[in-house]
């Protein structure tokens, strides 16, 4: 069964933390993918404003903080923190499958010529493990 | 940086470190006699030419192997803008420059191509010949490897490099390993050598920075610098030498080793030797006396 991937509402972050799972420096490295984002969380209009946050369907959520760059269109970078128990240490093959998961939700965003069966079969050359199927 | 006990009988080399261009870089400097300077690209280290240095130094060379700044043991800068080509051109120049190299002999792979060469061709005073091995050093077009979706631009596309080749160290391990010919000797005797050398995903920003500066397009980031390597390269009558792996599937001798004798019409070459994209790794000991050969020649010729 296909992890499900959705965007929502800025969760209760109450007696949680943030903690720094994914950094892109360069979003806009292949400009599709910035524009996913930008009409995805509607950028052009939230700007900095405020995070967008994900839910993954196998339990964790994820919040994404667009980074601007001066004379660079917005946004530059992006960084994914997962949002887990406060004084909890993460569950690290869960969340590097919901990283995957969330790749190939991006992926699937952006659309062609990129692909999640290219992102798939790239996973599985490099023998990742969350390519080989879920936990 | 702790390297496995297995890598150190066959990187026995006194580690220096120097500050260029604002940034420590670590070298071995091994030998006597005109330099001969190894430059090596991504992923790898100094490393990829230990077979080289025990027969350039007992050819009566002195050999300098830097890591590039990113990569090795040199420092390993945290932030994607600290990268750039004319950048890392500018390390190489401040390390020739400091240890006041004459006579350079220029050993240029992949990376060590485009920052080698500009490097060589911006102080041909102090250089005295080339040698290129699966490099390229124009703007396009590119390798038909460096266009396709699958695998190479999704493995370095934006947030899929930070995870694959930095979190799970994709090119540093099993890149290498699928760009060789023999692998199960790589795996057994190499690969290592260049995991324990990037062990954390910051360490491995270069790994997938340098892939974005990979011109396929008009608009690339250094598409001016690639225009003018060509240029130089066009006009530049150092002696050089040609060396091209038979099995390269990255950078296809037929298109990118014929493309630098129509630049460099009076190189030798090019030889084709057993190798992939790494092939230093399967014919490091034929590459370093086909060198060793080439520089005697050139010595002749200048009658010495």
């Amino acid at each position: 069964m296909s992890v499900l991937v959705t965007v929502i509402d800025p969760p209760d972050t109450s007696g949680k933390r943030r903690t720094l799972v994914l950094a892109e420096d360069r979003v806009g490295h292949y400009p599709e993918f910035r524009a996913f984002f930008e009409r995805t969380f509607d950028l052009a209009r939230v700007g900095l404003s405020q995070p967008g946050y994900l839910n993954v369907s196998t339990g964790g959520t994820y919040e994404l903080v667009f980074l601007g760059r001066s004379a660079e269109p917005f946004p530059s970078g992006i960084e994914i923190n997962a949002i887990v128990s406060a004084l909890e240490p993460i569950d690290e093959e869960r969340v590097d499958h919901e990283i995957w998961a969330i790749l190939r939700w991006v992926i699937e965003g952006v659309g062609p010529p990129w692909t999640v069966q290219d992102l798939d079969a790239t996973g599985r050359l490099y023998r990742v493990p969350a390519a080989q199927g879920p936990i | 940086m702790v390297l496995p006990d297995s890598i150190r009988p066959h990187w026995p080399y006194a580690p220096r470190f120097a500050s260029v261009n604002g940034w420590r870089m670590h070298y071995v400097d091994e030998g006597a006699g005109d330099p001969v300077l190894l430059l090596h690209g991504n992923p790898t280290w100094g490393f990829l030419y230990r077979d080289f240095i025990p027969i350039l130094t007992g050819a009566g060379h002195r050999v300098i192997v830097p890591d590039m700044i990113g990569f090795g043991l040199s420092e390993k800068p945290t932030r994607e803008h600290a990268h750039s080509l004319d950048g890392h051109g500018a390390n190489l120049i401040a390390l020739v420059r400091k240890l006041d190299l004459q006579r350079v002999t220029m050993v240029c792979h992949d990376w060590g191509g485009p920052t080698g060469l500009s490097c060589a061709l911006s102080n041909l005073e102090r250089m005295r010949a080339l040698v290129v091995m699966s490099t390229w050093a124009w703007r396009t077009p590119a390798a038909e490897f460096h266009t396709r979706i699958f695998p190479w631009r999704t493995m370095h596309a934006p947030l899929i490099g930070p995870y694959l080749l930095g979190k799970h160290s994709a090119l540093a391990g099993r890149g290498v390993y699928l760009s060789v010919v023999d692998r199960e000797k790589f795996r057994q005797r190499a690969q290592s050598a260049y995991e324990a050398v990037l062990p954390d995903p910051a360490s491995r920003l270069l790994t997938w920075t340098w892939p974005r500066w990979i011109p396929l397009d008009d608009a690339a980031r250094a598409g001016e610098r690639f225009d003018w390597l060509e240029s130089e390269l066009a006009r530049c009558t150092l002696p050089a030498l040609i060396v091209w792996g038979r099995e390269d599937e990255v950078f296809a001798a037929d298109v990118f080793a014929t493309r630098f004798k129509e630049l460099l019409p009076h190189a030798e070459g090019p030889e084709l030797v057993t190798g992939r994209h790494f092939l230093q790794e399967d014919s490091g000991p034929a590459i370093a006396e086909r060198i060793v050969r080439f520089l005697a020649e050139v010595r002749r010729r200048e009658g010495i």
